[in-house]
């Protein structure tokens, strides 16, 4: 009678000897029931949890989540009606459920099966039905698979968000972008293999209504959570404020699962990590890899151990408030981006902003090295520069990061990059004096050794506080870090910031600029370069409020980065993307204050956004702290 | 006694049992259930099912006994006693319990009454059969041998 055990090999992946060990729940006021089945299923080799009450059952799954595979449950019960139980269960655990009753008449089986019961049992219940109730477990985790693979959108954001929240995400982040890029060229591809059945199984293998839930919609979700509060926030209470119609709180619960999962995933991996910085040196390696992945950022900031699961979250829908191709994931790879940029984006029009990135600080001691030599000729300017950057920097969390960067560095300038490798640049990128720079705050500074390159420095170097930031890239390439590891940060100082928002000028491809600005392609590049580029710092800031801004494509086909109509360095191919957006336009430096890294495109976002983002970002105390020292 | 003669009673009255429905195949798996890490299983089990019948059968008559007979409550009842009789295979119980269901959705306060006292006639019946078969195992232990559940 005992149950199999060790023989489903061929069920993947659970762990080994499975089922043995499957953590069942029953609950069942009637004594003489949940003793007998205690210990069928005892001798089934579950490790059985057994409750009479309804209500106690609940709270231990709510308590001890993660600690039960399946639930067993009687429908008549005093406290609480069996069918609600399966509905609760269903929703804030999503956990399979079995209903048991002595009734077996089919309104009841029927009743069940409509309040989400895998499977409904009529006592007396015999050794052989419990033998196999393993197999809900299975197929709901399967089910959850595919249908995170296959959630009926065809949009790029959902496929990234997607990819994201998969589970591979985390390692992604300590391999690299490359591995990222892979693991979403494979997922695109088969997702596009797989649509066209997907379709076709969907009414029949689902049960519930596939909701798609795209940016807005779980931006929404999110909102309603921070709102809440992560640990309070329950299915009913997010569906009410989201108020978004033909949604059902099901939707809503399962896709909280799914989110709380996600948040514990990056908690997972930050620990792993285990960088807390007070400066950012020390983790910026591992941000730098994290960083090249807007939404690693967060994952960076949780690695500091500043977050905590609200501000995850908070910050999770900070990312997602970004429309496609504005979006601040700077991840996943160059094509990815474009791609959604392209689609999605408003940006490719010229005269709108792009809101890209978070700068991304690698920090080596080198970074000291670099700082003593402003590019700028108007070192006050750039310490000014500096210094509302570092304000505004708060406002971002991931700015964090740079906080500690620039404390470190006080004399750290801003500089453009022009190009890294101008020579090879088809387009010839030259920056005019004129040209303004956009201050990102976060990005700092390091002044490129290459001053004869930094055509575009000179320029801003002029900038003073009437100028208008915009779009100011920092991508920081030190010449000495470049020919260091590609890999990443190691010891190289590298500054990325993805322009939050691009110049107009620069059109979408800023976005995808500075998405494409993955560490990994500066590295490369960087490390191709390195000989022959000068310091091709570029600094891109990004300036909010910005409303005039006329894009230009730069054309460069991968990069799809920044074109401006003052050169702006556009990276070909390997070669480092463009993250200089040089702008001309002045913006009021109160503006640039508000200045966040999220940005959003255009001008009224941008306007909007600030507060949002401020709404949002919890943490950022951390890195507000460090400003002051900063100037 | 001899143990095997006690076996031999056993067997006998444990398949006469069955023979007459006041047990079914229910019974067999709990005591299949029991071994040597919870060798007074079916016992443990037995006993609670007394317990849990007598105290609903009480509550059983009282609610019959009210003014207003609260049927949902009754049939709240019978069900749970007959998921409890079915659960360690006490069938006449079981079946009994089943018929009183019936004429509790009818409302049929007399019909009800009658059910009851069957119900009561048949654990009662059950319980001291049960009893009889636990002795003998018991014994049937005490002298030496190895339990027949």
């Amino acid at each position: 009678m005992a149950c199999t055990s060790g023989g489903k090999s061929d069920v993947a992946p659970v762990p080994e000897q499975f089922p043995v060990g499957l953590r069942v729940l029953v609950v069942d006021d009637d004594v003489i029931c949940l003793r007998v089945l205690e210990q069928m299923l005892r001798k089934c080799m579950y490790k059985v949890t057994s409750c009479s009450q309804a209500t106690v059952a609940l709270n231990l799954l709510r308590e001890r989540k993660g600690c039960f595979d399946i639930v067993l449950s009687d429908v008549h019960m005093p406290d609480m009606d069996g069918f609600k139980l399966l509905e609760l269960v269903g929703l804030e655990m999503d956990l399979p459920v079995i209903m048991m009753s002595a009734d077996g008449r089919t309104n009841l089986v029927m009743r069940g099966i409509r309040h989400g019961a895998c499977d409904y049992l009529i006592k007396p219940i015999r050794d052989e039905e419990l033998k196999n109730i393993w197999q809900h477990v299975v197929r709901k985790k399967w089910n959850e698979i595919k249908e995170h693979d296959h959630s009926g959108s065809m949009e790029d954001h959902d496929r990234q968000k997607r990819v994201i929240d998969d589970a591979e995400y985390a390692s992604c982040v300590n391999e690299g972008a490359d591995e990222v890029l892979k693991m979403q060229k494979k997922r695109r591809d088969s997702k596009d293999e797989d649509d066209t059945e997907l379709e076709n199984d969907d009414p029949a293998a689902t049960k519930k209504p596939r909701v798609v839930w795209s940016v807005e919609l779980h931006q929404q979700f999110v909102s309603a959570v921070n709102q809440l509060g992560i640990d309070k926030a329950v299915p009913k209470r997010i569906l009410e404020l989201m108020n978004v119609p033909g949604l059902t709180r099901e939707n809503v619960a399962s896709h909280l699962q799914k989110f709380r999962l996600y948040l514990k995933r990056l908690s997972g991996v930050a620990q792993q990590q285990g960088c807390l910085p007070s400066t950012y040196c020390g983790p910026v390696e591992q941000n730098l890899k994290l960083a090249s992945l807007g939404r690693f950022d967060i994952q960076a900031l949780a690695a500091s151990g500043q977050l905590p699961p609200q501000t995850l979250a908070a910050l999770h829908a900070e990312l997602l408030s970004r429309p496609p191709g504005k979006l601040v994931l700077p991840a996943l790879d160059q094509r990815t981006l474009l791609h959604a940029s392209l689609q999605g984006s408003k940006c490719i029009p010229a005269d709108q902003d792009v809101a890209y990135g978070q700068p991304l600080i690698k920090c080596s001691s080198n970074i000291a090295k670099q700082t003593s030599q402003p590019v700028m000729s108007n070192e006050d300017v750039l310490s000014e520069f500096a210094a509302w950057s570092a304000k505004s920097l708060g406002d971002m969390v991931p700015a964090c990061n740079f906080g500690s960067v620039v404390e470190r560095n006080s004399n750290m300038l801003i500089s453009f990059i022009q190009q890294q490798q101008q020579q090879q640049q088809k387009q010839p990128v030259i920056p005019e004096p004129s040209r303004s720079i956009n201050v990102q705050p976060s990005c700092l500074v390091v002044p490129s050794q290459s001053s004869p390159n930094f055509q575009a420095g000179n320029s801003p170097v002029s900038v003073n506080q009437n100028c208008s930031f915009r779009n100011l890239a920092l991508d920081y390439n030190n010449p000495s870090l470049q020919s260091n590891n590609s890999s990443g940060a190691g010891q190289n100082m590298e500054v990325e910031c993805k322009p939050v928002r691009m110049h107009s000028e620069f059109g979408t491809a800023g976005s995808v600029l500075s998405a494409s600005s993955c560490s990994k392609d500066i590295q490369d590049s960087a490390c191709q370069r390195v000989p022959s580029s000068l310091s091709t710092i570029s600094v891109v800031m990004q300036v909010p409020n910005i409303n005039d801004m006329q894009s230009s494509h730069s054309g460069k086909p991968d990069l799809v980065q920044v074109s401006t109509r003052n050169p702006v360095y556009v990276g070909k191919g390997p070669s480092i993307p463009s993250r200089f957006a040089v702008d001309e336009h002045e913006l009021p430096m109160s503006s640039i204050s508000q200045m966040k890294l999220y940005a959003e495109n255009n001008g009224n976002k941008v306007k909007q956004e600030p507060n949002d983002l401020t709404e949002n970002v919890r943490v950022g105390i951390p890195v507000r702290q460090t400003f002051p020292q900063m100037i | 006694m001899e143990v095997d003669q006690l076996q031999r009673t056993f067997h006998d009255y444990h398949a006469s049992l069955f023979n007459e429905g006041f047990l079914d195949e229910q019974f067999v798996q709990l005591q299949q259930l029991q071994d040597e890490s919870n060798p007074g299983f079916v016992v443990e089990v037995v006993s609670l099912f007394f317990e849990d019948s007598e105290r609903l059968l009480n509550d059983l008559s009282k609610a019959l006994d009210q003014v207003n007979v609260d049927f949902r409550k009754i049939d709240a009842h019978v069900h749970q006693l007959k998921g409890s009789s079915s659960s360690i295979g006490a069938q006449r119980v079981r079946n009994a319990c089943i018929a009183f269901r019936n004429f509790c959705d009818e409302r049929n306060i007399e019909a009800c009454l009658q059910c009851l006292q069957q119900v009561r006639q048949e654990y009662l019946l059950v319980k001291t059969k049960l009893e009889a078969l636990l002795r003998l195992e018991q014994q049937i232990v005490a002298a030496g041998g190895a339990s027949p559940m």
